[in-house]
């Protein structure tokens, strides 16, 4: 039993960092039905750009400077990769823009950071604590709690400021938003930079645990993507429930089952949601109209 | 006029020859610039690239300056075979340094063996690079190393963790790379020399960032010590995953646990970690190891190898090589492996100073008795064992 209550806690605090990269391929899907492919080198530029600033003021005031570099770069990415294929109404070319732009940015970090892992300092104590048995890190609480925060947040501003109204509108119907003079295009701009700010934010929250470096994007993106097609990817719960079903299933089968076979029920479940129920768990199907 | 025409033709023939001799010995050095293996390979080049200056400023080999080509293969297997075959076919070179990751040796250097180009590995150490290409079915070998090899480091494990430590209960956590796994199969034997099993096996991907569950299933099987085979920041992961769960029990592994991004990302918790080590920085107990430090530091600006092991054996590698081509009176791949395999005059090396180092049937230059067993220690690798600092390398 202690070791279960162990193995779940720490399911959870993997499967929450996952949950909140998931988030941002969310957002920008939500307005566009487009897809950051970098979202994972959005998040790795989050936390290397935190790293250099560290050494400079502490953990919380880096924050909000994080969150505006994520937004920049956010824009960055709608504006050359996404609004061209957009405005020809192309349907797979922002695929292989904003891929390439995640390879351009991963290699602008090896030159920039270099090719190591870099340790991130902590912003908490490292003594781990121990709750109902689970001995946790107060980082990857803060993970848990800063994942939970950011969706809340954006759940908020979606449904109550006006702005937000503005995003749902384009998200349901992007024609008839436009009809309404709502301009999508800014309305799709926000919504990449909203969604480059969480990954970004999402570096800073999971680096400390982690290790930064150029390369942390890639396996973490690829792992949350999974986790955005497995909870829907127009349900902000979920990306959560996704998460903490992946988190669960690596640690889990890797302490019942084998070490080896860790990843495999995490793909295989994507497999299953894929056949059974396309949209994701969560997810609303969404009928294409020719 | 015609006369005039003569000697201009005449001495443009002699400027070519002239260039022509002067033309610089082209050394391949292969290894990852990038990723989570950066560290071994970057350190391993500039190792050999010290070396090259220093030689090259020496008056170079048989009259020429060494040209080292550089190549970056990633880490990555299918890399590694394109890096041999530029480097073969386009680039042409004498002889290639490097390989780093033990898969991206076994993929790349068949081409080498084909072409008849000799190869030092100077970092991968799992126990078959040297073994690919034997008699009969290959005549000669062209795969060398100066690296110790996986069956001397998993013995060097074994005996520090069960003959000298008393530890009956091993668990051993390797990544799933060839490294980890050849690795693995290694310890397996040398645990099983004495009559030990692991009570426990696991394995961890390259980019993992949680190790909760194979730190458990150790736990839970009631392992006394934990015995690795991986790289730098997985590595870092399970120290700091012990320290998570208030699991403390002694690491030992393979020398990976020496590389910088252990030591940094593991911080205290990385402390006590002991792997078997050619080399170690500080303190540097001979004068040619002293000046090889110095050198190192002021030419990268660092004040601390990023990997002294894989710097140190690059380093005297590129020296080995040299010494091949300079008894070897020739670039041709044939002669220079022949020249390896009877290696006359001593070569003095970082490591140790290298007397007949290998043989047509020995392509090892490192043996149990060069390796000393390292400590990590408040950021550094020191000698676990006080008496090896003081019994200077023959």
């Amino acid at each position: 039993m202690d070791v279960l209550s162990q193995l779940v806690g720490s399911g959870v605090a993997l499967g929450m960092i996952y949950a909140v990269i998931a988030f941002g391929y969310q957002l920008t899907f939500a307005t566009s039905r487009t897809l950051n492919f970098g979202q994972g080198e959005a998040l790795m530029l989050g936390a290397l750009v935190g790293l250099s600033l560290v050494g400079h003021m502490s953990y919380w005031l880096i924050l909000p400077l994080v969150l505006l570099f994520g937004a920049f770069q956010g824009i960055v990415v709608e504006r050359l990769g996404v609004r061209p294929a957009l405005k020809i109404k192309s349907e797979f070319g922002w695929i292989m823009s904003t891929i390439a732009l995640g390879i351009i940015f991963k290699n602008l970090a090896e030159n920039i950071w270099g090719h190591d892992q870099l340790s991130f300092p902590s912003p908490l104590p490292q003594h781990p604590f121990s709750f109902f048995g689970i001995r946790m890190l107060p980082m990857q609480v803060m993970v848990i709690g800063g994942a939970l925060l950011i969706m809340l947040a954006v759940e908020i501003f979606n449904r109550r400021s006006i702005y937000g109204k503005a995003i749902v509108a384009t998200s349901n119907d992007r024609d008839a938003a436009g009809l309404m003079g709502i301009n999508t295009n800014l309305v799709i701009t926000f919504s990449y930079a909203l969604s480059s700010m969480t990954a970004a934010f999402a570096g800073v929250l999971v680096a400390p645990i982690t290790l930064a470096g150029a390369e942390m994007g890639a396996v973490l993106g690829l792992k949350a993507f999974a986790v955005a097609i497995i909870g829907g990817l127009n349900s902000g719960i979920g990306a959560i429930v996704g998460g903490i079903m992946l988190g669960l299933a690596e640690t889990l089968t890797a302490y019942y089952v084998s070490t080896g076979y860790k990843d495999v029920p995490g793909l295989v479940l994507l497999l299953i949601v894929l056949a059974i129920k396309p949209a994701g768990l969560f997810g609303k199907a969404a009928i294409k109209k020719v | 006029m015609h006369n005039t025409l003569k000697a201009m033709i005449a001495a443009l023939a002699v400027c070519t020859t002239a260039a022509f001799a002067a033309e610089p010995i082209k050394i391949g050095v292969s290894g990852p610039f990038t990723g989570g293996s950066a560290p071994m390979g970057v350190s391993m080049r500039d190792g050999v690239r010290l070396a090259a200056e220093e030689i090259n400023k020496a008056g170079g080999v048989l009259g020429r300056q060494i040209k080292l080509i550089e190549r970056d293969d990633e880490a990555k297997n299918e890399r590694g075979v394109q890096v041999s075959q530029e480097l073969i076919n386009r680039e042409q070179v004498v002889a290639t340094l490097g390989f780093i990751n033990t898969g991206v040796s076994l993929a790349g250097q068949r081409f080498y063996e084909q072409a008849k180009i000799p190869v030092i590995n100077n970092v991968a150490t799992g126990s078959i690079v040297t073994q690919q290409f034997l008699p009969p079915q290959f005549p000669d070998n062209y795969i060398f190393r100066s690296s110790a090899n996986d069956s001397i480091q998993a013995e060097m494990i074994a005996e520090e963790a069960v003959d000298k430590r008393g530890f009956k209960k091993v668990a051993i956590l390797a990544d799933s790379t060839n490294y980890g796994q050849l690795g693995r199969d290694d310890l397996v034997k040398a645990l099983a020399r004495r009559g030990l099993k692991a009570v426990a096996e696991e394995k961890f991907n390259i980019g993992d960032v949680d190790m909760t569950a194979q730190l458990l299933r150790a736990k839970e099987a009631g392992a006394q010590v934990i015995l690795t085979y991986g790289i730098g920041p997985e590595l870092a992961h399970i120290a700091n995953g012990m320290a998570t769960l208030g699991w403390k029990v002694p690491m030992v592994g393979s020398w990976t646990l020496s590389m910088s991004n252990f030591i940094d990302n593991a911080g205290k918790n990385g402390n006590g970690a002991r792997m078997p080590q050619t080399f170690i920085e500080v303190p540097a107990n001979t004068p040619k190891r002293k000046a090889f430090v110095a050198a190192y530091h002021k030419a990268y600006h660092v004040d601390r190898i990023p990997s002294p092991v894989s710097a140190a054996q690059g380093y005297d590698s590129m020296y080995l090589m040299a010494a091949a081509i300079k008894q070897a009176g020739s670039t041709d791949g044939v002669k220079i492996r022949e020249a390896l395999e009877s290696l006359k005059a001593p070569i003095a090396g970082v490591i140790k100073t290298y007397s007949h180092p290998y043989t047509h049937a020995n392509h090892e230059a490192i043996n149990k008795a060069d390796v000393v067993m390292g400590e990590v220690k408040d950021g550094r690798v020191v000698y676990a064992y006080p008496a090896d600092e003081k019994k200077a390398p023959k």
